[in-house]
């Protein structure tokens, strides 16, 4: 194998591991603390997605201001789902919130399919993001180390933020144990609401570079990064928020694996094949890749 | 907190409820009558779900042959309805309201414009004895050897969609080597990929590898490593798939510097493609399509986008609004002809040649299929806006 190809595959999987880190880290955010699979997290990014789409379409507000607007516009909805659909049931059995997050789902899709339109619409995004540059010998968009280096920042903060803050801590005591850290004096409102102000924030920025690589948005488009995102905590350990980053990576050097060395006859089998994998991971490695700290309550 | 709580589920079901009931009551207005006074025309088309891009421009053409139909006075005195129910991208709901619509006195079913998500409906219109008809299902598949003899589509098939793009890029177009991409979500874009390679290859082409993908997971970085990594360079690539995951293939290969022409069929014809690729990226893109719109392409586009634009207030955006439109004037020419039995109108439908917006437009018997006789709209798309080139009809036609 000569070096360009390894090359590019070296940026491809850490472009593309970056994306479903980020979105692996939206949803074991929400797991962590309330254990629960938030099935709602690809429209959050689907909402950052049009909301891009309509500022970049028919403003001339400055492409910084629109990221910024888009993440918040994640962010905001990140926590009104939780007042408005999850909060309400938290007392109840994670059934009914399992059922809610669906339905935040369809009733988010069907309001975009009959309230815009069910086709899709061509996101536009600055002219660099598409930019090529030369990196080792080998042509890259620039959107690629872009967000490469956002999700660097990103982790670092984030990894701050947990270490050092008494939110951080308060929401690592949560994730842990809920019931001794609300004994603790630890408030379950704040920490629950941070959770998805934080997962929320996350789906903005992964709607960004999300449709600037596929260039459009449509009212289905959270139905992929919802199953990658569910997949990488899956391999990397559901408890643990290292362990959804390395299952974001992981994921893509696997996909990116198999799509270089699958023969073309096999190749429209790659999903199933990943699968596989998952299912392996589940029997032989049910905790995942990294071991969180919290392990009872396995299902099955 | 109980309270509270079942509050809040009771107003999201009343949310969910009131979305539905929107879904369902978009038909056109009836003015007064009650059934005995108009034709009913049920449609199981999708309004939500992933064919809902590809039905809801036919749905908008539909209600303008609608409105003209009724503004002329209807047929025999009797106002035309479309009632169209949601069918939800789902096989089973299209079979469950297509039944529902011959309950309520449907007199034929326009489906989803493909066969796996249109099919089911066809096949209750069958069982009831009515027509069923698809504006754009261009499956062979789509027809009465499959669906039973009171069943077509408007569309060609692929035979002739693949048939005509392979023609035009061998012989008109000299290219002799491809590269072929194609997503096996649903039996359109599989048969046209297969009909195409048929085609190309009888011609003399050769193809370089097929590559295979799903629908929401195309990985275009392998397939950009695939086609650097081809013994020669391709004189073109043939790419079956449809939006989004077609303009995202495009766009990244383009980005990546792959600039050999791109050929494909009528899921090109999207203003959301052109749009994504815009002038930079929208250039040596080649099509076949139902129809173009334009006057030198369609004699009565001027008169059918005036139309369209003061019932939907903005210019025709997609050619499947166009089909919609047709597949209406065929219903009511039929119906006008031999009256509302399906076994009459299917037999009119087999025995005439219509002129159409998107071309003329003939039949074969039920016994070969249903096949429609059509020409292909070959289109271009030049600095990301689309170019009519002509209308052409396959020299060779694959079997079905």
């Amino acid at each position: 194998m000569n070096t360009d190809i390894l090359i590019e595959f070296a940026i491809n999987v850490l472009s593309m591991g970056s994306l479903y880190a980020l979105i692996a880290m939206g949803l074991c955010f929400v797991f962590g603390i309330c254990r629960l699979i938030n099935f709602a997290h690809g429209e959050f990014i689907t909402v950052s997605a049009y909301t891009l789409y309509y500022l970049g379409t028919f403003t001339n507000i400055p492409w910084p201001f629109v990221f910024l607007l888009v993440v918040i516009v994640g962010l905001v909805v990140g926590y009104l789902s939780e007042l408005i659909a999850y909060r309400p049931f938290r007392g109840r059995s994670l059934d009914a919130l399992l059922v809610t997050s669906f339905a935040i789902s369809i009733i988010l899709q069907r309001l975009f399919q009959l309230g815009i339109s069910p086709r899709s619409r061509a996101v536009p995004v600055p002219a660099y993001f598409n930019m090529n540059v030369t990196l080792f010998g080998v042509i890259t968009p620039l959107r690629n180390l872009l967000l490469v280096g956002t999700t660097v920042i990103l982790l670092v903060v984030v990894m701050l933020i947990m270490k050092y803050t008494p939110l951080g801590i308060a929401m690592r005591g949560a994730s842990e144990d809920f019931v001794t850290a609300r004994l603790m004096g630890v408030p379950a409102n704040l920490v629950i609401s941070v959770a998805f102000i934080i997962s929320g924030l996350l789906a903005g920025v992964v709607a960004v570079f999300w449709s600037a690589r596929t260039g459009s948005v449509e009212p289905l488009m959270g139905a992929t990064p919802l199953l990658i995102g569910f997949i990488s905590i899956v391999i990397g350990g559901m408890h643990s928020l290292p362990g959804s980053v390395v299952g974001g990576y992981v994921y893509a050097l696997i996909a990116n694996l198999l799509s270089l060395t699958l023969p073309s006859t096999l190749l429209s089998f790659r999903d199933a094949i990943m699968f596989v994998i998952v299912i392996s991971f589940l029997i032989l490695k049910p905790e995942g890749l990294l071991r969180g700290s919290y392990q009872e309550e396995r299902v099955g | 907190m109980k309270r509270k709580g079942l509050t809040i589920l009771a107003a999201m079901l009343v949310v969910l409820m009131a979305f539905t009931a929107f879904g369902c009551r978009r038909k056109s207005d009836d003015p007064k009558g009650g059934n005995g006074d108009k034709i009913i025309i049920g449609g199981a088309m999708s309004m939500t779900g992933i064919q809902a891009p590809l039905d809801s421009p036919a749905m908008e053409g539909i209600e303008v042959a609608i409105a003209e139909l009724n503004e002329k006075g209807g047929i025999d005195g009797k106002l035309l309805e479309f009632r169209n129910m949601d069918s939800k991208s789902d096989s089973a709901t299209a079979s469950e309201v297509a039944k529902q619509l011959v309950d309520q006195g449907a007199v034929a079913i326009i489906t989803s414009s493909d066969y796996d998500f249109g099919g089911p409906a066809a096949r209750a219109a069958q069982e009831a004895g009515i027509v069923g008809i698809s504006s754009n299902a261009s499956s062979p598949l789509f027809g009465s050897t499959m669906l039973g003899d009171l069943q077509f589509t408007l569309s060609m098939w692929n035979t002739t969609m693949g048939a005509v793009i392979a023609e035009k890029a061998y012989v008109e177009d000299g290219l002799h080597s491809a590269y072929v991409i194609t997503d096996d979500f649903i039996d359109y874009t599989k048969s046209l990929s297969r009909y195409f390679v048929e085609c190309f290859t009888k011609l003399g082409g050769k193809v370089l590898r097929e590559d295979i993908f799903s629908q929401g997971k195309v990985d275009t970085a392998a397939l950009i490593a695939h086609y650097k990594a081809l013994p020669e360079k391709p004189d073109f690539i043939y790419i079956s798939s449809y939006m989004p995951d077609l303009g995202t293939i495009i766009k990244e290969m383009r980005t990546a510097g792959i600039d050999s022409p791109v050929y494909g069929g009528d899921a090109y014809d999207d203003p959301a493609l052109f749009e994504l690729l815009g002038p930079e990226f929208g250039n040596d893109i080649i099509w076949d399509s139902h129809t173009f719109s334009s006057k030198e392409a369609v004699p009565k586009f001027e008169e059918y986008n005036a139309a369209y634009k003061k019932m939907f207030n903005r210019e025709v955006d997609a050619p499947w609004s166009m089909s919609g439109y047709d597949v209406m004037m065929v219903l009511a020419e039929a119906i006008k002809a031999v009256g509302t039995d399906g076994a009459k109108m299917a037999k009119y439908m087999e025995d005439h040649t219509f002129e159409l917006l998107t071309g003329t437009l003939d039949w074969s018997d039920a016994a070969s299929g249903h096949e429609p006789n059509k020409a292909a709209a070959v289109i271009k798309l030049v600095k990301g806006k689309p170019e009519f080139i002509k209308w052409a009809i396959p020299d060779y036609l694959p079997a079905p």
